[in-house]
């Protein structure tokens, strides 16, 4: 705790203690560097990578990465959450600090859409190659969703104009502006989205 | 019929298959089949290459052939690739120099399932992840819930959940020194395994209701307490469970043939291993003593006595001794276990739905394959906000590629096998 507001009195943002874990915030461009005086500093010596996980907070918010470090000197689990624009997914890849994060990584591109800069082998893991959406983000419906949703909510990223992955990020911003968001359309009847419930019914098969 | 019949060439049905593909791809924008060149192979499909451009520096890496080398497809649905996992090995003769681990298979989705249900049925979605270590599976999510939620189970219930929890360890680690005998070609070890666990799957039926995926934990606490049923079971089981793992180690141990084919197979170095972010057993066996069990104790665990048992040499060998070791330290848990177990209730008041207040927690355990953590996000509603599990199998199989160059293909399954990877845990 002491030490983290030491050595870190700019990047440690928002620092907050649970029961057993020491939460910090770093901003994306000054995660690898931080990552690494963490693991590499011989007060801190988080040898360890637990866990590397991300979190959708829904449209209009943000994603955000989360690294969970473990030590044999300090009681705690620390916890570094990054923040990512849901306009420009892209942050740094810690894969040249731990090679085992090349597959956290690649499942949070897989779920989320993050796109992690440096990591060689970024491709999709648990969806087939040819998968073109993110299944794990809060604007993914689920069959039981867009059931109850009048304009059958087609969600942007499965319509097949932003298949293309290549500049998916550009294509997600266009589409967040042009379609309203999903709890907007929802009290909407049918008719008033009569090219929505079209394209609904084509792409999802009863 | 006419001679002339059949000197006029059909076209073969594969060949019109193979045209109208390739149109259609052509018409879709996609590549046409790669196929071998330049060799007595020439217009063969080659098995394993993906039928698309290739996409990053490793896949390039990968499916690169240089002269002499050549691609087998293992998998799915391979016998000995312990689940539905695909590898694409690239031999050079009989020696394996790289390889793709390729899976998804199995994937059902469960964290978002349980971002979608709520706290106490997401309990029921992680049984069939890692489905020979379901107990473990229900106790991170319920420690992250009850951190989450701001309550404790009372102690008799740790003491339970503990002791379930070990036993679980106990039929893990036997099916995996079974398997990884098998897949050398021994038969006798696996069934002596699945004596002992079906024996151990029966106690736990008896005191959870079902025998392979349990829902046993609740969120603050446990399903129910132990019953008649249960303690006589387990009694019988403990005056011969040393028995049949002894059978098992005198059958193994010092058999010349696995000694030959696993002794400095598969070596992985203590650094490799902290690097690839390898846990449990498998880290232990390459000389790191970190077990959550000691580094963050959960449950009661700091009340009981136990050492972090390590061996030094890393290789499929010293992987099995640290499994038989550490199936005898779960015995002794057990004992230590029905020995201080209190009296007292096994549920806190809790209501069915429960809403607890926004916030983050971590809740991880020591599964018989590492490290198995959950990281739960509470926005005040009944049900998980962000739901996410680190299943130490899936981080263990990236080292495979790792060690396989060099080996031969025969090998392959038995360095696998010694990671013990479960593919339902794999592919979520």
């Amino acid at each position: 705790m002491r030490l983290l507001t030491e050595r870190f009195p700019d990047v440690a943002q928002d620092l907050w203690t649970g029961e057993d874990t020491v939460e910090i915030q770093v901003p994306r461009d000054r995660i690898v560097e931080t990552l690494q005086t963490m693991r590499d500093d011989p007060e801190f010596a988080f040898w360890m990578l637990a866990d590397a996980a991300a979190v959708d907070y829904g449209i209009g918010q943000h994603f955000e990465v989360v690294y969970h470090l473990y030590s044999e000197l300090h009681p705690a689990w620390l916890r570094i959450r990054v923040r990512v624009e849901r306009a420009d997914p892209r942050t740094p890849s810690v894969t040249g600090l731990w090679v085992g994060a090349m597959f956290h990584e690649r499942e949070m591109y897989d779920m989320m859409g993050i796109v992690f800069e440096g990591n060689r082998d970024l491709r999709r893991i648990y969806m087939s190659p040819d998968y073109r959406s993110f299944p794990q983000r809060k604007d993914f419906l689920l069959p039981d969703d867009a059931a109850d949703s009048s304009a059958a909510g087609v969600n942007p990223l499965e319509r097949p104009e932003t298949w293309d992955l290549t500049n998916f990020s550009r294509e997600l911003t266009s589409s967040a502006a042009t379609y309203p968001p999903i709890d907007a359309v929802r009290d909407v009847p049918p008719e008033a989205y009569p090219e929505a419930g079209e394209s609904a019914d084509k792409s999802r098969p009863a | 019929m006419t001679a002339t019949d059949h000197e006029t060439r059909i076209p073969d049905p594969i060949d019109l298959d193979r045209a109208e593909e390739a149109r259609l791809r052509a018409a879709a924008g996609l590549a046409l089949p790669i196929t071998a060149q330049g060799s007595e192979y020439a217009g063969f499909e080659l098995v394993g290459v993906p039928d698309r451009p290739l996409q990053t520096e490793r896949e390039r890496e990968m499916y690169t052939l240089e002269e002499g080398e050549m691609l087998v497809n293992m998998g799915p649905q391979h016998p000995s690739t312990h689940g539905v996992l695909r590898l694409v090995i690239k031999i050079r003769g009989e020696v394996v120099t790289d390889l793709d681990p390729i899976f998804g298979y199995l994937h059902r989705g469960i964290e978002k399932l349980c971002e979608n249900a709520t706290y106490t049925t997401a309990l029921t979605y992680v049984d069939p992840m890692d489905y020979l270590s379901s107990m473990h599976n229900e106790h991170a999510p319920a420690i992250a819930f009850e951190k989450l939620y701001g309550i404790r189970a009372p102690r008799r219930a740790e003491y339970i959940r503990a002791l379930v929890v070990e036993l679980n360890r106990v039929f893990s680690h036997g099916l995996m020194i079974g398997f990884l005998a098998l897949d050398m070609g021994g038969i006798t070890p696996i069934l002596y395994a699945f004596i002992n666990r079906d024996d151990v799957v029966e106690l736990l039926a008896s005191i959870s209701g079902q025998r392979m995926l349990f829902n046993f934990f609740r969120v603050g606490g446990v399903n129910w307490d132990t019953n008649d049923e249960f303690l006589s079971r387990l009694g019988k089981w403990h005056t011969t469970v040393m028995k049949t793992v002894t059978d098992n180690e005198r059958l193994i141990t010092e058999n010349e043939i696995f000694k030959g084919r696993t002794k400095g197979m598969g070596k992985l170095t203590a650094d490799q291993a902290i690097a690839y972010g390898v846990t449990g057993p498998n880290l232990r066996a390459s000389g790191v003593p970190f077990d959550v069990r000691k580094a963050h104790p959960y449950s009661i665990y700091n009340e009981l006595e136990f050492d972090v048992i390590t061996h030094s040499s890393g290789d499929v060998y010293a992987r099995y001794l640290q499994r038989i070791a550490e199936l005898k330290q779960s015995l002794h848990l057990i004992d230590q276990i029905m020995d201080k177990m209190p009296h007292g209730p096994v549920q806190a008041q809790v209501p069915g739905i429960i809403r607890p207040r926004p916030g983050r927690a971590y809740g991880a355990v020591e599964s018989p394959r590492g490290l198995y953590s959950v990281y739960a996000i509470s926005d005040g509603g009944p049900n998980p906000f962000r739901f996410r599990m680190r299943d130490p199998s899936f981080i263990s199989l990236q080292v495979v590629p790792v060690l396989m160059p060099g080996h031969l293909i025969a090998d392959t399954m038995a360095i696998m096998a010694s990671f013990d990877p479960v593919m339902g845990g794999v592919d979520k």
